[in-house]
């Protein structure tokens, strides 16, 4: 489904951001991908749909190298719906208008068609009763949600998630994490970044731990977190673990 | 100070103020038009683009309206002639028209531009991951939310505007302070005239200006 291969990226052409990356997800996985703040996590996702180029290596998703100029990155956008931490939803349009833009003008699908579909994800997500509302009106946890069913509604091959509990106040990670955790259930071939080892321990097929630009675990979570092969991973369990109030 | 004078002037005061009003609108409609265009060609990537519109922004920025006014006066009925391949007289008003909306354009698109780069990243980011192309996302993101927060600004530049449309007396329009004036020469009575004009001006100059405060107190919650 996701493949890379020697992937490298610089910012700035001094600053090595990702250093080699070769990397499979096939159909259906759910992957976690974690490392220390820094570490090139979410830019390792980004470059998935291209929101950040690389300099060196190849990236693709399903036959199509997304990182070739021939390539129409547009159409692959359309195929891999991604979660921002910051939801980034649009404040001029409501819930449900949220929902239905793309797939209207990027898709053309038929208004009533998107629509339909719009109200039957919003359920998904337990919003509903939401669909007329502002975004500005929502709780943070709320506007992940409705930002999750934006994505699904262009139908996605993929789901790509980058940090999408970290912005919010702690009462409403389980919410949103509870929307992921169905989607997994539902076979949907995810990549997530998060710190939330909960969810990479019960939902994960497998656990990716980046540092420095470089994959050093590539494992199964009970793999990971029992027998971490590297220090830094080790170090940075024990940080993330580790009782706060001890 | 006789305001009979100025109530029998009605109908001629009416006639000269919906001139105003309509210039004011068409140019302010047309100048926004070309200010959006000139924002996007200034922000674009092509550096010949970029640099055009930001000759055209600093060139009119910096010389007078007045001289704009004049300038085009007599520079439009030539321009048209050579494109439509006629020689028809256009008039003052068209002349004028396109005069105000060339030059406030450069005006709005300083705030249009500004605009534009107050949208955050991510919602230009949003945008594109799902599948929008540049023209989709600046038309069904971007700018309709920085047009969201520049309306106070936009009203406020076409209230200046509005003000300024009496600088077409240089081309003898009868705008409604042409015609105060010339009723009052006519009537003798210049200083009341002059007085109804400035109360006219403010009124509606500081009435939508209030409005204007208001509506960005809506805006910004």
């Amino acid at each position: 489904m996701i493949r890379f291969s020697n992937v490298d990226k610089w910012y700035d052409r001094e600053h090595h951001v990702l250093k080699n990356i070769n990397l499979k997800v096939n159909v259906g996985e759910v992957v976690v991908v974690c490392g220390p703040s820094g570490s090139g996590k979410s830019t390792l996702i980004r470059t998935i749909n291209q929101l950040e180029p690389v300099e060196r290596g190849e990236i693709w998703v399903d036959e199509v190298q997304v990182n070739n100029p021939r390539t129409n990155i547009n159409r692959i956008r359309e195929e891999v719906g991604f979660v921002f931490q910051h939801f980034n939803l649009y404040p001029h349009l409501s819930v449900l208008d949220n929902i239905t833009l793309a797939p209207i003008k990027v898709k053309k699908l038929a208004p009533a068609v998107a629509r339909e579909r719009a109200l039957e994800l919003l359920n998904r997500v337990g919003l509903a009763h939401k669909r007329d509302a502002y975004p500005a009106n929502l709780s943070g946890g709320q506007q992940q949600r409705v930002a999750i069913a934006r994505g699904l509604a262009m139908q996605p091959k993929v789901m790509l998630f980058d940090e999408p509990t970290s912005a919010l106040d702690p009462e409403m990670i389980g919410e949103v994490l509870q929307v992921m955790q169905d989607l997994a259930k539902s076979g949907m071939t995810m990549m997530v970044v998060t710190h939330e080892m909960g969810f990479a321990r019960e939902v994960a097929d497998r656990v990716i731990f980046l540092d420095h630009g470089e994959i050093l675990e590539d494992t199964q979570p009970e793999w990971f977190f029992t027998r971490p092969q590297h220090e830094r991973s080790r170090q940075f369990l024990r940080q993330v673990l580790a009782p706060m109030h001890g | 100070m006789d305001f009979t004078q100025v109530i029998q002037a009605f109908p001629s005061l009416g006639n000269g103020l919906l001139l105003t009003l309509e210039l004011t609108v068409l140019a302010v409609i047309g100048g926004v038009i070309i200010g959006t265009a000139l924002a996007l060609a200034r922000l674009s990537s092509i550096r010949v683009l970029s640099w055009l519109a930001g000759f055209y922004v600093n060139y009119f920025r910096s010389i007078p309206l007045l001289l704009v006014i004049t300038w085009f006066y007599f520079i439009v009925p030539f321009m048209v002639g050579w494109v439509t391949g006629t020689n028809q007289p256009i008039g003052a008003f068209t002349s004028c028209l396109i005069a105000f909306m060339m030059f406030e354009a450069a005006y709005f698109c300083e705030i249009v531009r500004a605009g534009i780069q107050s949208i955050s990243k991510g919602q230009v980011n949003a945008a594109y991951a799902l599948g929008m192309t540049y023209p989709q996302a600046m038309r069904l993101v971007v700018l309709p939310l920085a047009f969201r927060k520049m309306t106070p600004l936009l009203l406020q530049q076409s209230i200046i505007l509005f003000q300024d449309t009496s600088l077409v007396y240089a081309v003898g329009m009868m705008d409604f302070l042409n015609v105060a004036r010339s009723q009052g020469d006519i009537t003798g009575e210049l200083h009341t005239f002059l007085l109804f004009a400035g109360l006219v001006y403010f009124v509606i100059s500081f009435g939508a200006s209030t409005l204007v405060k208001r509506l960005q107190k809506r805006l910004t919650v």
